[in-house]
């Protein structure tokens, strides 16, 4: 039996060579640490920072991480320019996810503000029940980003995510902790992979790049 | 034998060639991208590369847009508008060549 080959997964495919390096995985590890400690920052010291670090890091990281690829994978791999047609559809994700967010806090939080008892009750079940609530988002939304980029892994740090949060349901360990750890664990795999992507592709010597030139 | 023959001599000869085949569905996926990452991804030699790039560029298939990065020479490689149509009817082509074969 013959695997079918689409344009589709060819453009995964294309997705996934350029993001085996693993940077994109440190620096959303980095991203989920920061709030982790942030929480933990704001609960033992009362100051509210971790309202900010959401907002100041991609500015601050955005431009870090296009460097870091300019220096070490592009060099190794060379560079490539996604068309508009994945660009449109991780926009439609990032604005479907933004929009039902908002819509969901503007119901509840309007229903709780009137006083409604549907939405009382509704918004006390969401606090009581927030870990598994947001591990169900996690995996979501991780599910969603690992099949449009083709990124599997994201299928498993969705996963653990779920776990680790449903573990936290049970046994009562602040939800702070439990993005330190996954912060970690997302931290780590993207090193071992950063390493692994050096190694099988250390930097071209001069013919390669004589022949490119020479096109 | 196709009800057809005539739809194969449609069949796009610079594109059919396997090589050059994949060189254009890589880059038909992407807006463009640089000889190092196709060579990677195609897994194929410089040499190689290079003769197929030539003679789709000859054809007005294949873009090739040399440039300075960062004051470091790059050559960046895209499909052209007719490359893309190109490219296009030859997948339809190819359907309906088989969808004329007999079983």
């Amino acid at each position: 039996m013959t695997k079918k080959t689409s344009l589709r997964e060819i453009e995964k495919k294309t997705y996934m060579s350029y993001h085996q390096d693993g940077l994109l995985d440190i620096f959303v590890g980095v991203y989920i640490l920061l709030f982790g400690f942030g929480i933990l920052l704001m609960t033992m010291t009362d100051f509210s920072m971790w309202f900010v670090i959401p907002a100041i890091f991609p500015a601050i990281m955005i431009p870090i991480w296009i460097s870091v690829k300019k220096r070490i994978t592009m060099p190794r791999i060379g560079f490539v320019k996604f068309g508009v047609r994945g660009a449109n559809k991780m926009m439609a994700i990032f604005l479907g996810l933004a929009v039902a967010g908002l819509g969901t806090f503007m119901v509840f939080g309007l229903g709780a503000s009137m006083g409604e008892s549907w939405a009382l009750t509704l918004r006390d079940f969401l606090i009581s029940n927030s870990m598994i609530i947001i591990g169900i988002a996690a995996v979501t939304i991780s599910s969603l980003f690992a099949y449009t980029m083709g990124l599997k892994r994201l299928y498993g740090y969705g996963l653990l995510t779920l776990v680790l949060f449903f573990t936290g349901y049970f046994i009562a360990i602040p939800f702070e902790y439990f993005l330190v750890t996954i912060g970690l664990v997302i931290i780590i795999s993207g090193f071992v992979l950063l390493m692994r992507f050096i190694r099988k592709y250390p930097l071209p010597q001069g013919d390669k790049i004589n022949a490119q030139e020479s096109v | 034998m196709p009800k057809n023959p005539s739809n194969l001599k449609n069949i796009d000869r610079v594109i059919h060639e396997p090589t050059r085949l994949m060189i254009m569905t890589q880059l038909y996926v992407v807006e463009s991208a640089d000889f190092l990452f196709l060579q990677h991804q195609l897994q194929m030699t410089p040499g190689n590369l290079s003769a197929h790039l030539t003679k789709l560029e000859k054809a007005g298939y294949v873009e090739i847009v040399k440039e300075f990065i960062e004051r470091k020479p790059h050559t960046a490689l895209k499909l052209t508008k007719k490359g893309r149509s190109a490219f296009k009817e030859y997948q339809q082509n190819l359907k309906q060549v088989f969808s004329d074969l007999s079983q």
